[in-house]
């Protein structure tokens, strides 16, 4: 099923997201080895890194480990963030049908919104096989995820540079993000609705207290405008 | 086994557990269906944008904690013009390394140099 000619055409569909992936990785794991003080911190950002391919949250985790953020907290934040993956399996179901559990297993596990767009662009050379062509781009994304936060925190623990500053990478994300969302009309006032309660909060509650109530008033304000919001959506 | 490493264990089985099931939730639920549910298609368009704006805001309201508004600080400058720079030059160019990178030097320098 893997032939040369489907692994080359899966490698060179991921080229693309080789520069990204290994970038924003190194990024996250120098800042991860920033903040976290514990030896073998190239093995805790490979198992984080290898375990969950997600790049907000792979920023996200360095100040959380710091802090010890309550897992409860942690869990509610890793679902809104990640939220949109429970969308894209959908338009997938189809075709990871009927193929062996193991392989639908790692397809999953390993869906990033890079690797879904390039499954749904689905480049597979006529007469192969989709579902490994499909594989193929998964493992070649999720090899340049791990290798580039490994290589940060090995870089970041190893060699003693002045890394003040480096966490603006994460703010820059989702700037680079909400600016992408925001492209979109009918992202706008959700975005708001967003930056309106987190506001809100954190006039209210202390900044490690703000991101639980933020949310909650973040899904309720949703919730309420439902209504408009959906038709909107129709309509567009 | 110290306090660090059984926090990283939890967390990373918390993240990845948490992930996972999220990704999994079409094939778990609907392997049938072929449309999400109306709800859940809703919220899931929805909560996107605005848990990025939320975590934007989040961002900045720590930058503002802990550099507050002072002359020390260069009045939070660096993180407004920083952040001006990666907005702007996403705006212009669409390409997300080429606005972060920018960024980040930008704002390296201007905290280790300009504003220590």
């Amino acid at each position: 099923m893997f032939t040369r000619k489907v692994l080359k055409s899966a490698w060179l569909s991921s080229l693309p997201v080789l520069m990204g992936y290994l970038t924003m990785g190194f990024a996250a794991g120098v800042l991860f080895a920033g903040r976290i003080r514990i030896t073998a911190v190239g093995f805790w950002a490979f198992l984080t890194s290898a375990t969950s391919i997600s790049g907000a949250l792979q920023f996200l985790m360095s100040g959380w480990a710091q802090d010890h953020t309550p897992l409860l907290d942690v869990a509610l934040l890793t679902f809104c963030l990640n939220l949109r993956y429970a969308m894209y399996g959908f338009s997938l179901l189809e075709r990871f049908r009927n193929i062996p559990w193991h392989q639908k297993l790692y397809l999953i596990w390993s869906l990033t919104d890079e690797t879904y767009a390039l499954e749904v662009e689905n480049k597979t050379p006529a007469g192969e096989n989709s579902i490994a062509y499909c594989l193929a781009v998964a493992f070649f994304d999720h090899l340049y995820w791990v290798i580039g936060v490994t290589a940060g925190a090995l870089f970041g623990s190893g060699i003693r540079f002045d890394n003040r500053g480096i966490d603006f990478a994460m703010t820059a994300l989702f700037l680079v993000i909400l600016t992408d969302q925001c492209r979109e009309k009918r992202n706008r006032i959700p975005a708001l609705t967003g930056l309106f309660a987190t506001v809100a909060c954190g006039l209210v509650f202390s900044l490690g207290n703000v991101l639980i109530p933020s949310m909650v008033l973040m899904l309720a304000l949703l919730l309420l405008l439902r209504g408009k919001l959906a038709k909107k959506e129709a309509a567009s | 086994m110290n306090e660090m490493t059984s926090y990283l264990i939890g967390l990373t089985l918390v993240t990845a557990g948490v992930t996972f099931l999220l990704r999994a939730f079409p094939f778990l639920v609907f392997g049938a269906a072929k449309k999400p549910p109306e709800l859940i298609r809703y919220l899931g368009e929805v909560v996107s944008p605005a848990a990025i704006a939320m975590l934007a805001v989040y961002c900045y309201w720590a930058y503002f904690k802990a550099r507050p508004f002072s002359a020390a600080y260069g009045w939070n400058l660096p993180e407004i013009i920083s952040g001006l720079l990666v907005i702007g030059l996403h705006l212009w160019k669409r390409n997300a390394l080429l606005s972060i990178i920018p960024g980040v030097i930008l704002y390296m320098f201007l905290v280790q140099k300009v504003f220590p």
